[in-house]
């Protein structure tokens, strides 16, 4: 009996050693519990009652995941991008001059480009979101026909733009005095059942939709091929240069949304440090999340999971008392071991 | 320095190369090397070369015996192998690449440019070589890298030199230039190993030659005695009776024809047609454009000059894209690189071609790409597990089916099949055999590019053979025979 529940049990321990080996959604996910059973320990049970540690655990909980909602949303399109064989390292930069197009528009001093024209209130905050969006398209485009017609490295047209963002929109905003309506921040801001959650519905529903794309739409699926091999997906009739392209413009769009969305959250904009480091924490949850950097392989949930997995041990090392200076080492230490991770997969 | 290798004996597990087969090379003698592929001609020459070991057999130079454990003990004994993809680094300058891995240094232990430079100078003026040893690589045509790499092996005293197909990818008067090399070599008292598919270079330039045929040398002798009708004989030894294809219906309306489709250098003036329900045979040697020229067709190729007509209309191809909306489907050669999609399971490697075809509101219906798949698995009989198994657990013949199954899927007109049986087991060869006959009989329009004349003779109602980028010839009945290709192929 004790040997038959033995033989059981092994046989689940192998299937999960299996998936281990075989599924990175599957190892990602794993760590994902350890670490969130370790923040749990680690927040503590010293609680007068069950109601008080669920609310103080799922108020810390909610700050994690409204913190890294941004950034969370730039991550699912980086996805994209690495999966297509690509990187796009003007995400950050880009989420500036969104911002600032934004600002501008829904700026509600008397001499504002809309206000001025007598346009304010909801009219021109749509006005504004659309702005934003055409302008985080508009720049991701310039980056995919960097990339897929003039056949730059992704690396470099990605950081040539992102210089240039950045450094144009401070020239531009430097003398600019923009106020964002407070009726404005209601886009973020509005609580939900008492909290402050919309950015994370955002993320959520984003991050839905474009695994419905990455898995049941051509585009999606040809992105894949082209990343795996491009030769092949050339050759099966798939418009290469055109998808290309059109994968950063959806990282571009993306980085718009959370660009609202910050803009939206704080009611201003630091037009030299705002979203700086984006690219790096996006790269960062997207191979964390399984998917490989040589294109092909990965997947949206891989990258929520991989974003949360830092999120989390961020988190961790905070509650823990780690000094905030070692904490970006941490972070360094689990992207190596996450690739580490994988490449022992490829191996066995 | 004379060669000579005696009952050179090599298998590879249960696959015997070479059974006992004898070379020689005299001082100052240029020898073609010849055979079909898979003779042995490489599996012999890398021997030589330190490469491989041989399993028996001795090669004695002068007269003593040697042995090569590796590419460098070759080397130092004197000989060297050019192989077909040079050896150059295009970035560095031509006399840095002389020296490569053996540079001079300054006692200082920097590089002494300047010596480096005066020695591959000097050697130049020797040979009467015109080039700048300071230009860039990167500078200088396919024939002068050849040169160079020539001039490397001199350098390092060699005096014997394996040259792999050094011509395939030269033009005329680049070949000329390589030739004129070599006639100095010559007076140098520099033997030559001249591997080549192409009799009329082998008449014109090679003295001595020696043919191999499944890994035995069949005939040797000097190539004055003997002409390219001869020696194409012995390549292909006697004729195996081969099945030939029957067609019961004729042929339909024209799908495709080409006009002077020119795209240099690799294909110059080719007018060709097919029409429905035909399988149009398209054979030549390594090098000879065909793959290029279809691809072109295909629209996979840039820019060409000349005109396509598909089904009687001018269509100027541009993208891969375009090609499918019109109805043409392309196997491409080297399944691994160009066919299959490694990270993908069976199931989307098969409908990857037909996605766009299966959507509902906007998303790919699974339904309908599975039906729509084991369909195509039924019909094309595709032994697998899982659709969801990874495309690499399938066999070669079994992938090469699923490439096809996705071209079937989305219907074609014309069908063009690069080497459709490359890596294909016997079984599955005929299979795929049946596939191509059925698709005929349904009025597809075929093409199959392939260098094996039994599976041309085997496939298809005619052919046209290529040599460097032109059709020589259309071959069809009586005159679609493996000698008759094979002198064709070779220029011959």
């Amino acid at each position: 009996m004790t040997q038959q529940m033995n033989k059981k049990e092994q046989t689940i321990l192998q299937k999960a050693v299996m998936q281990w080996k075989t599924n990175p959604l599957f190892s990602t996910a794993c760590v994902l519990v350890l670490m969130v059973v370790l923040q749990t320990l680690a927040l503590g049970f010293e609680f007068e009652s069950f109601g008080a540690w669920f609310s103080h655990w799922s108020r810390n909980w909610i700050n994690i995941l409204r913190n890294n909602a941004g950034v969370g949303i730039v991550a699912l399109g980086m996805t994209f991008v690495i999966i297509s064989g690509g990187i796009d390292l003007a995400v950050g930069s880009t989420l500036v001059a969104v911002g600032a197009v934004l600002m501008v528009c829904v700026n509600q001093y008397p001499d504002g480009l809309l206000t001025s024209m007598g346009i304010t209130g909801v009219p021109a905050f749509a006005i504004g979101i659309i702005a934003a969006m055409l302008m985080g398209c508009a720049l991701g485009s310039v980056s995919g026909f960097l990339v897929a017609k003039q056949k730059l490295p992704a690396f470099i047209a990605t950081l040539g733009m992102m210089k240039i963002c950045r450094s144009v929109t401070q020239q531009v905003m430097q003398t600019a005095g923009v106020k964002v309506p407070t009726q404005f921040l209601a886009i973020a801001n509005t609580k939900i059942g008492g909290q402050v959650i919309l950015p994370i519905i955002y993320w959520l529903i984003i991050a839905v939709v474009l695994h419905i794309v990455s898995k049941k739409t051509t585009f999606g699926r040809h992105v894949f091929a082209i990343g795996s091999n491009e030769r092949t997906a050339r050759l099966s009739g798939i418009n290469v240069e055109k998808v290309t392209a059109l994968v950063y413009v959806l990282s571009g769009f993306l980085v718009s949304i959370a660009a609202i969305i910050q803009v939206a959250r704080i009611g201003s904009m630091d037009y030299a440090n705002a979203g700086s480091g984006y690219e790096m924490d996006a790269i960062a949850a997207v191979v964390v999340g399984g998917t490989s950097m040589s294109g092909g392989k990965g997947s949206i949930l891989g990258t929520v999971f991989g974003m949360l997995i830092i999120a989390v041990m961020n988190n961790l090392l905070n509650l823990m008392g780690v000094p905030p200076f070692l904490r970006e080492a941490f972070k360094g230490f689990i992207v190596i071991a996450a690739v580490l991770l994988q490449k022992k997969e490829k191996n066995s | 320095m004379n060669l000579s290798m005696k009952g050179i004996v090599k298998s590879f597990g249960a696959n015997d190369v070479l059974k006992s087969v004898d070379f020689s090379l005299q001082e100052g003698e240029i020898c073609a090397l010849l055979g079909e592929n898979g003779a042995g001609k490489s599996t012999l020459m890398n021997i030589l070369g330190g490469v491989l070991p041989a399993d028996r057999g001795t090669i004695e130079l002068d007269g003593k015996p040697v042995t090569f454990a590796s590419p460098a003990q070759s080397l130092g004994a004197g000989i060297a192998f050019i192989h077909q993809e040079l050896n150059l680094i295009n970035d560095l300058p031509v006399y840095e690449n002389m020296f490569i891995g053996r540079e001079i240094k300054k006692k200082s232990g920097f590089l002494d440019h300047k010596a480096m430079y005066e020695k591959t100078k000097a050697l130049f003026e020797k040979m009467d070589i015109d080039v700048d040893p300071g230009a860039m690589v990167s500078s200088l045509d396919a024939s002068f890298k050849q040169i160079v790499e020539i001039s490397r092996a001199l350098m390092m005293n060699a005096s014997i030199i394996i040259m792999d197909e050094p011509t395939t990818s030269l033009t005329d008067p680049e070949i000329e230039r390589v030739f004129d090399m070599l006639r100095t070599l010559k007076q140098q008292k520099v033997g030559v190993v001249f591997i080549s598919h192409k009799l009329r270079e082998v008449m014109e330039i090679c003295d001595r030659y020696t043919v191999l045929r499944d890994g035995v040398m069949v005939a040797d002798g000097y190539v004055k005695d003997t002409n390219t009708a001869e020696i194409a004989r012995h390549m292909v030894g006697h004729e195996v009776t081969s099945i030939r294809r029957e067609r019961t219906k004729e042929p339909g309306a024209e799908v495709l024809r080409l006009e002077k489709l020119t795209q240099e250098p690799y294909f110059r003036n080719v007018s060709l047609s097919v029409r429905a329900g035909e399988v149009l045979g398209v054979t030549g040697l390594l090098g000879d454009g065909r793959s290029e020229l279809f691809r072109a067709v295909f629209g996979a190729q840039g820019r060409y000059q000349g005109s396509i007509l598909f089904e009687g209309k001018p269509v100027t191809m541009r993208t891969t894209k375009q090609a499918l909306d019109l109805g043409i489907g392309y196997l491409p050669r080297n399944r691994k690189e160009n066919g299959i999609i490694k990270d993908m399971n069976i199931l989307e490697n098969g409908s990857i071609v037909t996605l766009p075809r299966l959507l509902r509101h906007g998303l790919i219906d699974g339904r309908r790409q599975h039906e729509e798949f084991d369909r195509q698995r039924r019909e094309l009989r595709i032994k697998m597990e899982r659709e969801k198994d990874s495309i690499t657990s399938l066999s070669g013949g079994n992938q090469q089916k699923v490439v096809l199954a996705k071209w079937l899927s989305a219907n074609p007109k014309l069908l063009i099949l690069d080497n459709p049986t490359q890596g294909v087991d016997v079984g599955a060869k005929e299979e795929i055999y049946d596939i191509i006959h059925r698709l005929s009989e349904q009025g597809v329009a075929i093409v199959v590019l392939c260098s094996e004349a039994q599976e041309i003779i085997r496939l298809c109602d005619r052919a046209l053979v290529m040599y460097h980028g032109t059709v020589r010839a259309e071959v069809s009945g009586e005159t679609m025979n493996e000698h008759e290709m094979m002198r064709l192929a070779t220029g011959g």
